[in-house]
């Protein structure tokens, strides 16, 4: 049996040291140049910003299907979304982070764009069970969106159906990381 | 001034008690040994009956198999899409020879839809993984069993 190919689904390291990259916000790509040559400051400033940041994600609250009693239970004493510093907010002006819980439905597809547009600068989308990943069960179903990637930008996908506290904490923690990653100028993902 | 008292009671009296919170990742959830997480799948065992992929409700399973010499079907590829996957375990039940099977992993959780895509090595590497973690649940075959007993 042919064992080279052991965990394809982890991060390859060789491919993501690939094009280290900081976009500094606010600056025009020729200032972000420039800044990227020097930047001992403001590289620690961009690493003191994401530690900041990623141990302060507040979610906005956005519970579609049955996903959202999971993640409702995530934030509950026993499994204690707090302790990660992760808040529900119940406006998406407060929020960093939206963690789409459930089916997203054609006609709930706008108003989940509209949500996330409302959200302030920096954000980022956690696609919570298949439904939100790909369609899940209703992957043959005329009315539901197949994959939240098709209206914004996901950094996160959590498989299951719905996936257990534990796998929302593994999800979340693996956007923590991400952010600190980024902000050290390693790029994470393929698109 | 009674009531505010009353109530400071109650929080005194929580005090004490053992916290319920589970520090998951410093703390590995204990799950129950038919918890239904990501499949493991023995290549050996498999006869490419196809039923796994039949039953599906979002036919997220594809295999693929050949004869060999001795007439009996080897699996060639067995990927399972977890993008769709419910793990609902209807593949596992519906298994005649118990070649798939579920195992108690639930940390998949990627950056990129790509890896969600899961073929036959990462599943019999999962299926080793859980041997390694449970070796009380493995069931010895029969020609083992009898030479213990002899």
């Amino acid at each position: 049996m042919d064992l080279s190919r052991l965990e394809p689904h982890r991060l390859d390291p060789i491919r993501a040291r690939q094009l280290p990259v900081i976009e500094y916000e606010g600056l025009t790509p020729e200032e972000n140049a420039e800044l990227r040559r020097g930047g001992v400051m403001l590289n620690s400033l961009e690493q003191l910003k994401a530690w900041a940041r990623s141990n302060s994600l507040w979610p906005l609250t956005f519970g579609l299907a049955c996903c959202a009693i999971e993640m409702m239970g995530t934030g509950a004493s026993h499994y204690d979304l707090d302790r990660f510093g992760i808040i529900f907010r119940a406006s998406p002006r407060h929020a960093d982070v939206m963690i789409v819980a459930g089916t997203v439905t054609k006609k709930m597809a706008p108003l989940l764009r509209r949500l996330y547009d409302q959200m302030a600068e920096p954000k980022w989308v956690v696609s919570m069970g298949v439904c939100a990943t790909a369609g899940g069960p209703y992957v043959k179903s005329y009315s539901v969106l197949k994959g939240v990637d098709q209206v914004v930008p996901v950094d996160v996908y959590i498989p299951g159906c719905p996936p257990s506290p534990p796998a929302l904490i593994y999800g979340l923690n693996l956007l923590q990381e991400k952010i600190r990653n980024e902000a050290r100028g390693r790029k994470v993902a393929q698109a | 001034m009674f009531g505010f008292l009353k109530g400071l009671g109650v929080t005194l009296r929580q005090l004490p008690k053992k916290k319920i919170t589970l520090q998951y990742p410093d703390v590995r959830p204990e799950w129950p040994e038919r918890f239904r997480g990501v499949h493991r799948f023995i290549p050996e065992l498999c006869i490419v009956c196809n039923q796994c992929a039949r039953i599906c409700p979002t036919s997220c399973i594809s295999l693929s198999g050949t004869r060999d010499p001795n007439k009996k079907m080897r699996i060639d590829t067995y990927d399972i899409n977890f993008d769709i996957c419910i793990l609902c375990g209807l593949c596992t039940e519906v298994c005649p020879t118990e070649s798939v099977l579920m195992s108690d992993t639930f940390e998949l959780a990627t950056y990129s839809r790509d890896n969600l895509y899961l073929d036959m090595h990462w599943l019999y590497e999962n299926e080793l993984q859980y041997e390694q973690r449970y070796p009380e649940r493995v069931p010895q075959p029969a020609g083992e069993a009898k030479e213990e007993d002899a």
